[in-house]
């Protein structure tokens, strides 16, 4: 199978510099079908996710999105910005809850630039805010890039 | 309230196989169509030896490699409708992919009741510590779970 979407530029180290921002994603808004779709993909099949009777029962209101799928999203911003296979650490803190129809926007900014191991490194801080710029999750990341010599 | 003498508990270890196709259902269920999750082709034709981990892949370890997590947290006096997801943490220490064989350890590091004025809660930090087939450790997960009484 192949799709027709574009294998995004790699990045080297010399192309980062403190204070950059990462090129922010823009996500389609949170549907029900997306959380069932998630539930099953992640195995996290809490019916929080899934069921608006539970929700309204354990007195959330309904349907709340999977934390982890806000942190799948920042992953996503993070895989096109650095690849897939950079990472080293990343780390979210979930903020409040995602209900159905929010659209999330992941940015970031690098803080750090060093080298350890032989590896340079680059290192951020990463957000998801909804459309009233309340934000879902804070994180943060440390990424091995390759130097262009 | 939750139980303090659980702090430091070890559960039996669980294995599971590094599978392309929940790499490419992850990637495709938060809405990420880069072709290099999709398919040992796409993935080999960017220069990558199969599909890659995807950056929140560790979370499908954790619900699908486990099929007794939901059980192991029940057994601490957890209950999972009233969880919510505090923090999720990865540190990615060695190369993951499809086909490497898994064996994760969790463990429950420390815990804590935290009373306010709108009733109490406990907090769990647990860590998940993976090695591969030849017992390389290749990923720490550290999770904050909440759970509002």
């Amino acid at each position: 199978m192949t799709i027709d979407a574009q294998i995004p530029v790699k990045l080297y180290y010399e192309d980062v510099q403190i204070g950059d921002t990462i090129p922010k994603l823009i996500k389609s808004p949170i549907s029900h079908l997306q959380l069932v779709r998630y539930a099953g993909a992640s195995g996290d099949f809490n019916p929080l996710h899934t069921d608006p009777k539970i929700g309204e029962l354990v007195g959330i209101g309904g349907i709340i999105g999977h934390g982890m799928l806000i942190m799948g999203f920042v992953g996503q911003m993070l895989s096109d910005y650095v690849g897939p296979t950079a990472l080293r650490k990343f780390d979210v803190r979930f903020k409040g809850m995602t209900r159905l129809d929010d659209i999330i926007t992941c940015t970031g900014t690098i803080t750090e630039k060093y080298e350890v191991d032989g590896e340079a490194r680059i290192a951020g801080r990463v957000h998801a805010a909804d459309q009233n710029d309340e934000v879902k999750v804070a994180g943060r990341f440390v990424a091995a890039l390759s130097r262009r010599t | 309230m939750f139980d303090k003498s659980k702090i430091g508990q070890s559960f039996p270890p669980f294995t599971l196989e590094v599978e392309r196709g929940k790499i490419r259902e992850l990637a495709l269920a938060i809405g990420d169509d880069n072709p290099i999750y999709q398919s040992k082709e796409n993935a080999q034709a960017a220069g990558y030896p199969d599909v890659p981990l995807y950056p929140t892949s560790p979370t499908t370890f954790a619900f699908w490699g486990n099929k007794n997590m939901v059980d192991q947290l029940a057994s601490l006096g957890i209950n999972l409708m009233r969880v919510l997801h505090g923090e999720e943490e990865y540190e990615y220490l060695a190369p993951i992919y499809p086909g490497d064989i898994l064996t994760g350890a969790m463990r429950l590091v420390d815990a804590k009741s935290r009373h306010t004025q709108g009733g109490s809660m406990d907090i769990l930090n647990l860590e998940i510590d993976y090695t591969n087939q030849h017992d390389t450790l290749v990923l720490k997960a550290r999770q904050v779970v909440v759970v509002r009484e």
